[in-house]
């Protein structure tokens, strides 16, 4: 009876314990941080590289993250780029304590819808009192080519190896032209009879034509340019196209005197706010 | 049983607290009854535990067990991840590399733990020169940590103009600023070094080397300095003066060709690179030997 009563206790105990081990709650991270522990313990020999593996993966991450702020920041999105060294120090610089040593990059990438491909060599000279590093020749490959701004200016760079100038007013060029294509697109939507873009959104020209007089015609072009120092600018222009009939009765010489009046305008409202009221005034009446 | 492969917790223990309160119901209801009985009760009552007790082994069993297949179902990974440990170490230099080639955009950076430091290179007709950095927290609003920008440079200015609204244009800002300083630092160093025989005496400038003065010769055989020439660059983001004066100080009576002269130099700083300007008198000088010796 005893031993019986023993046994009973026994298992109540066992039980007890068991049903401990079942009810147990995990922690989430517990089940991986053990298998984790057990896989160290199983590759002892490995984990050295496979735990540099796997920081690798979150690096990669980080990598890419820095990669996409500098792209946003800079505009630029660089996608390949390799380096060569040449060493060409001569005996005489080595007695010197001089060291000379060509470095040849190759760069390519795009900015927005242009993309480039730069080759360039760097000349170092390191002597006992300093490092100088100079950009010893600069060839710029840019496509698409229609851009016709573009290329004296790549010239320009290319000349001057002016890299930083080179990355810095393609980038606002870029900028320009996008905003350029919006507001285009913009007008013809909003004022789809009387605006029309001959050329396409990405081009330089947009004609606003009243419906009611189809024989009179306002060319608005807009060209964006670089200038010698790199500075991007907008420069419009108004170009007038009347039937000659209207030429005799304009009396005031308003048609004569729009393009100078168009640029005034610009200056007080901005080049949104003027082409907007160049439309409306052109399309009066069309909408009371 | 179907309820013993019943995965969940909840079913299990379940099932098994439901076979504890009908166990211990049943030996309530044992207790009570005659002690004949009790001996029999007592063996059915060890039987059931030890059911129990074989369930709920199995049971923690099968947790093991399922611990047990996810660390070996991580076995092959490692293996897979080894080979593709090359090409993930590929891609991380090709991007490590492209990070380092932002520099010759005239800005690059890293991630901080803060926010994000900020590189900004400049350069001066391809020499490449210093570079300077900007630590930022990434707060509301965001702050400046600490930076490399010198004092005379309109570091708060500037900040305080663009760096809450627009970052992008704060440091395009400042990356103008840099890099005019740069360039005007750049063209004040090659004079004062390579042509130290045409200055009488050293070239007086302020830290932010905009506003130079220095007395100048054209020829370096030459023994009096007859010009002198004060630099003003009023807009700090140019490397070429907004002001430039030329006086002459010579003695020589015969005044037309002098003044052409100071005026054609007054012209020259206005539009070329101060140490070009040089280079200019020297290759002049040099003509005008070689007309001597012929």
């Amino acid at each position: 009876m005893d031993a019986r009563r023993a046994e009973v206790r026994a298992l109540e105990a066992e039980i007890a314990a068991l049903r401990r081990a079942c009810e147990e709650p995990r922690t989430p991270g517990e089940d991986t941080s053990r298998a984790r522990k057990s896989l160290q313990e199983i590759h002892q020999s490995d984990s050295g590289e496979w735990a540099a593996s796997k920081d690798l993966r979150g690096h990669l991450g980080h990598l890419e993250s820095e990669l996409l702020f500098l792209s946003t920041l800079t505009g630029i999105n660089i996608i390949n780029y390799s380096m060569k060294t040449e060493d060409l120090t001569s005996t005489e610089n080595t007695e010197k304590s001089i060291k000379k040593v060509l470095q040849r990059h190759r760069l390519s990438g795009n900015c927005h819808m242009i993309t480039f491909q730069l080759e360039f060599q760097i000349l170092e000279i390191q002597n006992k009192e300093s490092l100088s590093s100079v950009i010893t020749d600069l060839n710029i490959i840019m496509e698409p080519t229609e851009y016709s701004e573009l290329s004296e200016f790549v010239s320009r760079a290319e000349d001057r190896r002016d890299l930083l100038m080179f990355f810095r007013s393609l980038h606002f060029f870029v900028e320009w032209c996008e905003y350029r294509k919006c507001t285009f697109e913009h007008f013809k939507e909003k004022y789809s009879e009387a605006v029309r873009l001959p050329e396409g959104a990405a081009s330089s020209c947009m004609v606003v034509q009243s419906p009611r007089q189809p024989g009179f015609e306002l060319v608005i072009v807009w060209r964006i340019q670089i200038d010698e120092e790199g500075k991007v600018l907008p420069k419009l222009d108004l170009l007038t196209k009347v039937p000659q009939q209207a030429l005799e009765l304009d009396k005031n010489r308003v048609l004569e005197t729009a393009p100078l009046g168009f640029r005034a305008l610009l200056g007080v409202l901005g080049i949104e706010a003027a082409l907007e009221s160049l439309i409306t005034s052109l399309c009066v009446g069309e909408n009371h | 049983m179907e309820w013993a492969n019943d995965k969940s917790k909840g079913g299990v223990l379940a099932h098994l607290e439901r076979l504890e309160t009908q166990m211990s119901r049943s030996c309530k209801n044992l207790e009570d009854p005659p002690r004949e009985t009790a001996e029999s009760d007592l063996g059915t009552k060890i039987h059931k535990l030890r059911c129990l007790r074989d369930k709920l082994r199995a049971e923690v069993k099968q947790r093991q067990a399922r611990i047990k297949a996810s660390t070996a179902n991580a076995e092959p990974d490692q293996t897979l991840e080894i080979s593709e440990q090359e090409a993930v170490g590929g891609k991380e230099e090709n991007m490590k590399a492209i990070l380092q080639a932002y520099r010759f955009t005239g800005l690059s950076g890293k991630r901080t733990s803060r926010g994000v430091c900020v590189c900004i290179s400049t350069a001066f007709e391809g020499n490449l020169l210093d570079s300077y950095f900007v630590d930022l927290v990434i707060q509301k609003p965001l702050r400046i940590h600490h930076h490399s920008v010198p004092v005379f440079i309109p570091l708060e200015e500037i900040s305080a103009k663009y760096l809450q609204t627009n970052i992008q244009h704060f440091l395009f800002c400042l990356c103008e600023y840099l890099n005019a300083y740069a360039g005007r630092k750049y063209q004040a160093d090659q004079l004062q070094r390579d042509f130290a025989a045409f200055l009488a005496g050293p070239l007086q400038r302020n830290s932010l080397c905009n506003l130079l003065s220095f007395t100048y010769k054209v020829e370096p055989q030459g023994r009096s300095f007859p010009f002198c020439a004060r630099l003003l660059y009023k807009d700090l983001t140019t490397t070429l003066p907004t002001d430039v004066t030329i006086t002459y100080q010579g003695t020589d009576a015969s005044s037309t060709s002098w003044e052409e002269q100071r005026a054609s130099h007054e012209n020259l700083f206005f539009t070329k690179p101060l140490h070009q300007v040089f280079t200019s008198f020297a290759r002049n000088g040099e003509r005008l030997d070689m007309s001597l010796v012929s």
